[in-house]
Order: C-alpha cells, then structure tokens, then sequence
C-alpha cells in the first residue's frame, strides 16, 4: 500500500485530504501528538477512517481519536457524522457490542480502608460478580421480561431491585434510548443474551476497584463527589450477546440489501443502507434496544458489586453511580455545521460523547461543569475522569476518545509470557488480578496498549475535554 | 496442519485448509472452537444438525460459522466434528457432534462477540484451500 499523505495542521491535528479517485467524500482529521501519529501509521486504523470518508451522506470530516486502532470496517476510536435525510447508518459503525460502556462508582471508603482487605474484597466481588465466560447471571430475567429491559433500560432492572432510583438519573440517556423497538430484536439475539445480563464478558471488559491518585480540577472533583485517596470502581462492559448478535444479523441484511441503494463500499463490513430504509429504521430500533440492554447489564454488575462491598465492609459503606457513558453508538443530534444547525446520526465507534457545561443532556448537578468522561485505560496503568469542553462540540461532534488504543495484538503481547508470573509482577505493584480465563491476564497485559497519559493529554490540550482526576487500579477482574 | 492463529491489532483470525471447501469449512469451525474453548477433551456424543445460507462462499462461510458460534455461546456446545453433508455456493448443511459445556472438562478461552466479513478470503492454491477469517472478541 502506498504511504498515506498526511498533512499537519498544528500540533495535535493532522489531516489526510479528502481523495476523489479513492471514493473519499471528505478529508480525514486525526487527533494525535507526533508520537501516537507514528503508532497509529503502523496499522490499518487510517485507512479504515479514509474507507468511512466514503460513506454516503458523511458530514464535516471522518474523525481519529489519539487511542485509534484497527477495527472491523470502522477503526476503533473514530466519529462519523450522517445527514439524517440522506446519510447512512452502519450496524459497523457501531461495533458488535453495542454500547459497550464504563459506569464509574464512588465509595464512601479511602484507600487505607480497602488496602488491608483488598484480597478478601476481590474475591468476593470475583464471586458475586460473575464473568459469564462459562457461567450464566444471576439477574434471572426471563424472555417474558425481555422485551420491558430491552424497552425500559436501566430502569427495568432497578424497579426489578437491582439499584437505585437514582442509579437512572446518572447514566447517559438516563439510561434508557428512545426509539428503542424490541420486536426488531431477533429471538436469537433475545436466547442468547437473556442469561448473560449481569455478566461482565471477556475481552478488554473488566472491573476494576480504583483510587484517586491525583485531582486535576477541584471544582469539577467536588461536582463529581470525589477527592484524592478516595476509593471508586468502574465497569467496563456492553450489550453481551444480544447486542452481538443484532449486529451480525444487521450486517448480513444490510450486505443483502445495499444493492437495492445502490451502494457500494471498499469494505463489506462497513455494511449500510440509509438512515431512512426500513431497514435502517429497523437497525435503529434494536440498536436502541442492545443499548437498553447494555444500561441493565452495568446496572446489574453494579448492584452486585454493592453486594460484595457490604459483605466486606459492612452495611454502612455505600457505591453512588457518579456516571456511565456508551462509547459504541450511534445517536440522532443536532450540530452546527458549517455555521447551520444540522440533524445527524453520529457514529460513536470507540469514541465518548463529551458535551460541553450547559448542555440540557447533562444531569443537573453537573451542567455547570461538562458532562463526565469516563476513560478506562490499560490493567495496572490509570484510568482517568474528564469533563467535556466546547472545542469538542465545534470540532468533533461531542466527541472524545475512549480508551487506551491497543498496539499489540493479543498473540504477540502473549509470546514468552507466563501468566502466574503477570499477575505476580502486579500484584508487586499493589494490583490484585482475577480472570476467569488463563489467557484473559497476558492478552490485556497493560504493554499490549498506548500510554493513556499522552492518550489524555492530546484530547485535554486540544481543547475536546478537561482533565479532572487520575485513577489508579488495586484489584482487577477479568473475563 | 488444520489452521493457524492470525494476528489484528486489537483481535484474532485464523487461516484454515482444506483439501477441498467441504473440509475447509469443517476445519474453519474447529479453528473458532479452538479460540473459545480448550478442545482436547470434548467427547462427540451428541449430534447436531445445522444449516446456513448467503449469496456467495464467503458470506456463507461467515454464516456457517455465526451458526456455530449460536451453538456454543448460546446453546452452550462443545462440538468436536463437524461433518459437512451438503455444499452449494448459496447453501451448507452440517451435523457437528459434541456435548454440553462444562467449564471444568472444556476450560474457557475468550467469547467471541461475532464472525465478520473483515479482509475475509477464500482462495484455492494448488491442491488446497485457504480461507481467512477474523472474528472480533
């Protein structure tokens, strides 16, 4: 493949013009410092975001987060905004785990608190909180209730005693998306996710107990209910197999029917049909239902994990939802674009919303400060909590990165590593991890990603979302 | 050798072979149960018939495996053999034969979230059959 052509705008922008011959319909934008730019060349994640700049309908450019890594079709860690009367919607585009999302609690424990009962915790919350790799939930919620989870959201499941009423109020979307349509849920998705609610998955998903380990921002901290040495958890989980299975039963129908549009694309996975098509209203309704889904799953793991806190530290201590955001979606918003206001589908692939102080969108306690952004990075680096600034509703749709962004593949991060002697070098470092599988420690091993500081840095220093507070990991559970 | 790891930045392929499609396709299931679970002791009791269907070999080679992958992560199958009864370019019916998933006698590997379409190839060379297929975990 010939060299991409990248041409730098400052320091954190680089653009790749938009080429005709290649079916670009606009330029590429990828927000990266030098460094990251040379990670991000070394996969295909800049391609893909060029083969997105072909869609039909694409408004303002096909955007790159610094964490970008190659995807299935779409990079992961990339934006796409469509027209809503004549842009296309790709089941792809939102991913197979359809909002796959971080929720982060806080406890009202500090870390001297948990340090000398971190092992006893751990395993507790590795017993209540199952992984559902080769276990079912817990949640018991038949296929008669499936369809008022997948209408209802987070909601379902609290009213179900699986939470808080507040829980709701702090999710994004008050944890439930509108338009969601159960019936356009196949019953294969419906048999295959119904006894995985309330299980975390495998992969990159995971749950960590955190601490604070250093505040950026003291107003935006105190908003959020947080100070440094405090103890916080945060999940890492999607839609388990029903959203899986909706995207691969969209995919195969959207592959079936983009003749009949007259589309065709560089790459079948980038498999669409236009907003409008019955078939992409369709998708629409059971991608708001996976989202749904997803909401009940986190709220499920959280209200285990309350479970295992009080078993450990008695009924006193409590875990209040501080927020949870979807980074796989796609969701009708209005922008301004080019100076007019414009109504489009923006694709969240990998990508956070990140909307600026004063949003209607964002919970009352908050809008005065942006709404939260929630960026798990790699097992025993830091996470981090930021808040969304106005540069992102100018330059990126609302929109910021999502994580860490891989460099190694699974096979390579493995190669010459035994995973006892992993977990032992962790555990070194104040960090105790759990995995149902062998392999799920070496695969996630934090080398495996970028460095989530440089991650951060670019998307604070571009203005996109503010820096609030560093986490650090003391227990990891995986899948 | 019947296939072979794949490596993608964030997730995993193999590249299975066949002596001929009926085989390649029997061998790319078994490649996607190799990723999932640890096969060396799944006994093939239990038969299971399955079918698939799409436009072309390499959706339907998609389908075929999205089938076997209900199965195990849905159905919560081992399966050990597949034997691949009919072919078309449209058109694959299989009995694959295994036993319910036991986490301790089949230990867990990674879920596979979906089988997808990405830089997927099926070529003949020489006396051979070469499919390529990435599945996102």
């Amino acid at each position: 493949m010939a060299e991409i052509a990248i041409e730098k705008l400052d320091d954190l922008r680089f653009r790749i013009p938009r080429n005709e011959s290649a079916g670009m319909r606009t330029d590429v934008i990828v927000y990266a410092n030098a460094a990251l730019l040379e990670h991000i060349r070394r996969d295909q994640s800049l391609v893909q975001a060029m083969n997105v700049a072909t869609l039909p309908g694409i408004v303002g450019p096909s955007l790159a987060m610094p964490d970008i890594h190659q995807g299935y079709g779409f990079p992961i860690g990339g934006i796409a905004a469509m027209d809503i009367e004549t842009g296309v919607v790709s089941p792809g585009g939102v991913g197979f785990d359809i909002n796959c999302g971080v929720r982060l609690a806080r406890s009202t424990l500090q870390e001297s608190d948990v340090r000398p009962r971190l092992k006893a915790l751990i395993d507790q919350i590795f017993r209540d909180v199952p992984c559902g790799v080769g276990t079912e939930g817990r949640m018991n919620i038949g296929r008669g209730q499936i369809d008022d989870v997948l209408r209802r959201g987070a909601r379902a499941v609290i009213e179900r005693g699986f939470g808080e009423p507040r829980d709701a109020e702090f999710a994004e979307e008050g944890g439930a998306l509108k338009g969601a349509l159960p019936e356009k849920v196949s019953d294969r998705a419906k048999e295959r996710g119904a006894p995985q609610l309330g299980t975390l998955g495998s992969g990159n998903h995971f749950l960590e107990v955190q601490f604070v380990e250093r505040v950026h921002d003291r107003t935006a901290a105190q908003a959020l209910g947080i100070e440094e040495k405090q103890v916080v958890v945060l999940i890492h989980s999607g839609s388990r197999g029903l959203g899986h299975q909706v995207c691969t039963d969209y995919v195969a129908l959207m592959n079936q029917v983009m003749p009949k549009y007259g589309i065709k694309l560089p790459d079948r996975q980038l498999a669409c049909a236009p907003i409008c098509s019955e078939e992409g209203q369709s998708y629409l309704g059971a991608m708001a239902a996976s989202a749904n889904f997803a909401w009940a799953n986190r709220q499920g793991i959280l209200h285990f994990l309350r479970g295992a806190f009080r078993r450990i530290f008695g009924d006193s201590v409590r875990l209040d939802l501080i927020y949870d955001v979807c980074h796989n979606i796609a969701k009708r918003e209005t922008h301004v674009v080019g100076g007019k206001k414009r109504e489009v589908l923006v694709h969240r692939k990998g990508a956070t919303r990140a909307f600026p102080p004063g949003n209607p969108e964002i919970p009352a306690a908050y809008r005065a400060i942006g709404q939260p952004v929630i960026i798990p990075g790699s097992m025993g680096t830091a996470s981090w909590v930021l808040v969304g600034q106005s540069g992102a509703m100018e330059e990126t749709f609302g929109s910021v990165c999502h994580g860490a962004g891989r460099v190694l593949s699974r096979t390579a991060v493995r190669k010459g590593k035994n995973a006892r002697e992993e977990q032992r070098k962790l555990e070194d470092q104040g960090i105790l991890v759990r995995s149902e599988t062998r392999d799920g420690i070496l695969e996630e091993l934090p080398e495996a990603y970028k460095d989530v500081d440089e991650v951060i840095e670019v998307v604070h220093e571009a203005g996109l979302a503010k820096k609030v507070a560093r986490l650090r990991p003391m227990g990891v559970i995986k899948g | 050798m019947e296939f072979e790891l794949l490596e993608h930045p964030a997730d995993i392929g193999f590249r299975a072979r066949g002596r001929d499609l009926a085989e390649l396709f029997a061998n790319s299931a078994k490649a996607l149960v190799w990723i999932m679970l640890d096969p060396e002791h799944i006994e093939p009791k239990q038969p299971i018939q399955f079918s698939a269907r799409a436009g072309d070999y390499e959706s339907l080679l998609v389908s075929f495996l999205n089938e076997v992958l209900y199965l195990v992560d849905s159905r919560r199958l081992a399966l050990a053999t597949f034997e691949i009864i009919w072919l078309s370019e449209t058109h694959v019916d299989c009995i694959a034969k295994g036993e319910p998933r036991d986490i301790k006698k089949h230990p867990p590997k990674l879920v596979v979230k979906a089988v997808t379409y990405h830089q997927l190839k099926i070529v003949q060379s020489g006396e051979e059959w070469i499919a390529e297929v990435y599945v996102d975990v």
